[in-house]
């Protein structure tokens, strides 16, 4: 029967070529629309480090004053400095790292070699093991460096394009800030969207440069900037020249936690160091911990920037309207049939033979708007690659994002069909025969 | 035959099209509703990327020198000034904060008490000659001389106990002082005092679209031989800016072989990136609503062009009736007119609708009248266009038809 009615729609799309080509346009420009900005939101709130993600914790604690006004509940995102030194030794989780970003000025070890800016992050060396970082050339600095205060640089790939021409540079010195550095590795493309590890600048920032062991880089004759600073207190200004000062937060700080035993360990763990810091009189707050794995942190945060929530509520607003276009279409168009239905049903036909021919011919004209749909939304996409924000350079559609264009296609049409088919399945035959 | 003798034949025809008629005004009024709300979006985008700063900034050019520290460095902010200045084409020069770029937002209180803040204003702090580097109107009181200054040292050391000299906006002098008399009052951020000496048109801190980015606080130190690195600020005579840009950034540079020049940018090219990102959501949300657009004309011209094949038979029993072929062409375009018009009225409670559910989300500002209108007229015209087609098509049915059957 199914191939009977397919037949019969294909027939009738035929009869009305313009009819259905409008109704497939507008259900294509509406797939169009609503998939583009679905792809763009389906990036943005994507898993950055699929496979890695869920052994990834956030730990916060709560070094604020008792009585801060306007303090919300939530802890600061960021840790203060005597909490990251403290944390990072406490070494019980599998893997930690510690972490803030900035500005160096930077030239090669060469007599002729520009000086110039260049945007660093200062982390430990479990940073590159955890977050699955690849390498081209060298590899990570070891936990050793961190403890002897190492001067080693790893590069990304772009900076080493720039300085070194894109060649092995291992082993070679940069000038970091007046000091020597000497290369110890080159990594791959690895840009995780969103940059989950670090959002004080926006979720959608650019990977830094460069890489510098994070106690070497406290070391530097150095000041600009230790990265974005929340301070509380009478002077707002008190981290600006002063990155250990009380009560400023701006390092980042990531533990990797294998089991949910770990897990609960650590929880536990960071509420026992709130109260010995609260005995010794650092903290004035009872335990106020948090431990969010990479996924709920990313959730909690809200990354997803409102102009992108924005246009696809809109885009679906558009959906919505070539659904309605598509559904006037359809009831003028199976209305015009209703002498043929008549005879069907006069032959024997029931209301639900009726109602299923006209579904599939709601369905034909979903698929095909789907599938025109398809490449508009890759129009879509190629257009906002070209946007000059941040989040727009990874809009791309996946498979999984490809299969759900098509089925939001059929859906669509066939919801948009269900009421002029169901209309049309309730023409009296009697009347129509008459008529013809 | 006049146009209003049509209406109720017109009207008895659609009733007997009931749900494709609803379908339609439906589509329209939701077209409406986006379409009117996304221009209002849109066009205040565009308007927010017009607003000046206050400052003349078609002159203006940044050179963000950063000084290495660790670093030895012969040059001094005096000398760079110097230096900057008698580069070709630069009118004036000056260390300190430019709008769209640098400029802190701090509480202002009217008591050194500082229990209520009396508002929120961005302070913009420089070298002497920045506030004629930015090239500031003074309307009211008077503008910095050289004999007013701090020095710089004892401004950042917070050595200084009395007020330093300040300018304030006009909009900002009205927040503090509503009664007027700003001139010589004295107001604190809790860092420092300051002693109101004169008041300018407009310098704003950021371009926002909120009515206090035009309140902002200007003060001067002087500088004399301290190593400095940050914004160096350069005003070029009229028209000049790239070249003298060119060769100050060329010149500060040898100057300061300790110092790595980060960014040197015109104003305009600040106010590039500052509105990049917004004007281009603005430029997804056009596309929106051209595929908007195209649906519903797709949507109009679709129906009437099947109403019209339905109505064959008709048309030529009105041809043979002796209607002329502008009547059909008439008749259609009526329809259609008053079908938009169904549109439009309810698209005017749809738009008011999705216009509080974006307030709320998204603090959007409240849907001005003109732009229904607008958005009505948009979508007649629209309408007329799209059934012009189907329209042409039934006026051009012979009377002929009606003697045949169907």
């Amino acid at each position: 029967m199914f191939g009977y009615y397919l037949d019969l729609a294909l027939r009738s799309l035929r009869r009305h070529k313009v009819l259905g080509v409008l109704m497939m346009l507008a259900i294509a420009l509406g797939i169009g629309a609503s998939v583009t900005m679905l792809a763009v939101l389906h990036n943005l709130s994507g898993n950055p480090l699929p496979g890695r993600s869920d052994v990834l914790f956030h730990p916060q604690v709560d070094p604020r004053p008792a009585d801060l006004p306007g303090a919300s509940e939530e802890p600061p995102d960021d840790l203060a400095y005597a909490d990251a030194v403290n944390l990072y030794r406490l070494g019980i989780a599998p893997r930690r790292t510690v972490m803030s970003a900035n500005h160096l000025p930077t030239r090669r070890d060469a007599p002729d070699s520009p000086l110039a800016m260049y945007t660093d992050r200062a982390t430990t060396a479990d940073f590159f093991a955890m977050f699955g970082v690849p390498f081209l050339y060298g590899s990570a600095w070891s936990a050793q460096d961190d403890a002897s205060h190492a001067q080693v640089v790893v590069l990304s790939r772009a900076m080493n394009q720039k300085l070194f021409g894109g060649g092995n540079s291992v082993g070679e010195n940069l000038v970091i800030a007046t000091k020597t550095f000497r290369v110890a590795g080159v990594i791959g493309d690895w840009n995780p969207q969103p940059r989950f590890y670090d959002i004080d600048d926006g979720a959608f920032a650019e990977p830094e440069q460069m890489y510098l062991p994070f106690f070497t880089w406290l070391d530097l004759p150095q000041d600009y900037g230790y990265g974005p600073m929340n301070c509380w207190g009478s002077d707002p200004d008190a981290g600006d020249h002063d990155p250990k000062a009380p009560t400023c937060t701006w390092a980042q700080f990531w533990v990797e936690l294998d089991t949910p035993a770990q897990v609960d360990g650590y929880r536990s763990a960071l509420a026992q160091y709130s109260r010995q810091q609260r005995q010794l009189g650092r903290f004035q707050r009872a335990p106020n911990v948090r431990l969010r794995g990479l996924l709920d942190w990313l959730d909690h945060k809200h990354v997803i920037p409102v102009t992108v929530r924005m246009q696809t509520w809109i885009a679906f607003g558009v959906l919505l309207i070539c659904l309605v276009n598509t559904v006037g279409l359809m009831v003028a168009k199976f209305l015009r049939k209703s002498g043929e239905i008549g005879v069907r049903r006069a032959l024997g036909a029931s209301r639900r033979d009726v109602f299923a021919q006209c579904l599939v011919e709601a369905g034909v004209v979903g698929v095909a708007g789907g599938l025109l749909g398809l490449p508009l939304a890759w129009l879509g996409l190629w257009m906002v690659r070209q946007q000059p924000v941040s989040f727009a350079a990874s809009a791309h559609l996946d498979p999984s994002m490809l299969g759900a264009a098509l089925a939001l296609a059929v859906a669509a049409a066939l919801g948009a069909g269900l009421w002029p088919a169901w209309r049309a399945s309730c023409i009296a035959p009697a009347l129509q025969v008459k008529s013809l | 035959m006049r146009i209003h003798l049509q209406v109720r034949p017109i009207l008895a025809a659609l009733r007997s099209h009931r749900t494709a008629v609803a379908l339609l005004v439906l589509e329209i009024a939701l077209t409406m509703a986006v379409l009117g709300n996304l221009v209002f979006i849109v066009y205040g985008t565009i308007q927010r990327s017009h607003v000046p700063t206050g400052v003349v900034e078609s002159d203006i050019g940044l050179i963000q020198s950063i000084g290495v520290i660790g670093e030895s460095n012969p040059g001094t902010v005096a000398g760079n000034l110097a230096t900057l200045r008698s580069a070709p084409g630069v009118a004036d020069s000056a260390y300190g904060g430019l709008p769209l770029w640098w400029s802190n937002r701090k509480s202002l209180f009217l008591d050194p008490s500082l229990q209520h803040p009396a508002a929120q204003a961005y302070e913009f702090q420089g070298s002497q000659h920045l506030s004629t580097t930015l090239g500031m109107h003074v309307v009211r009181g008077r503008n910095f001389s050289d004999g007013d200054l701090p020095d710089v040292m004892d401004v950042f050391m917070k050595k200084t106990t009395a007020p330093l000299p300040a300018l304030l906006t006009q909009a900002l002098a009205q927040r503090l002082y509503p009664g007027g008399g700003a001139l010589g009052r004295i107001l604190y951020d809790g860092r420092y005092a300051f002693r109101v000496i004169g008041i300018v048109d407009h310098l704003r801190g950021e371009i926002t679209g909120r009515a206090d980015d035009d309140e902002a606080l200007l003060v001067e130190y002087r500088v004399g031989a301290q190593d400095m690195g940050g914004g160096y600020l350069v005003r070029s005579r009229p028209g000049q800016l790239p070249q003298a840009l060119k060769a100050a950034a060329a010149a500060l540079q040898k100057a300061n072989p300790g110092h790595v020049e980060n960014k040197v940018l015109t104003m305009a090219e600040l106010r590039e990136n500052y509105f990049r990102s917004d004007l281009a959501a603005g430029r997804m949300l056009v596309a929106i609503m051209l595929i908007l657009l195209v649906v519903t004309a797709l949507g109009v011209s679709g129906l009437a062009s099947f109403w019209v094949q339905q109505r064959r038979r008709q048309i030529g029993m009105r041809r043979a009736l002796g209607a002329t072929r502008r009547d059909i062409l008439l008749y259609f375009q009526a329809e259609n007119f008053l079908i938009v018009s169904g549109g439009v009225l309810l698209g005017v409670a749809f738009a008011y609708g999705l216009n509080l559910f974006l307030m709320h989300r998204f603090e959007l500002a409240h849907l001005p009248v003109h732009y229904l209108v607008a958005g009505a007229i948009a979508l007649w015209l629209l309408g007329q266009l799209a059934v012009l087609g189907p329209a042409l098509r039934a006026a051009a049915v012979p009377p002929v038809v009606a003697t045949r059957s169907v």
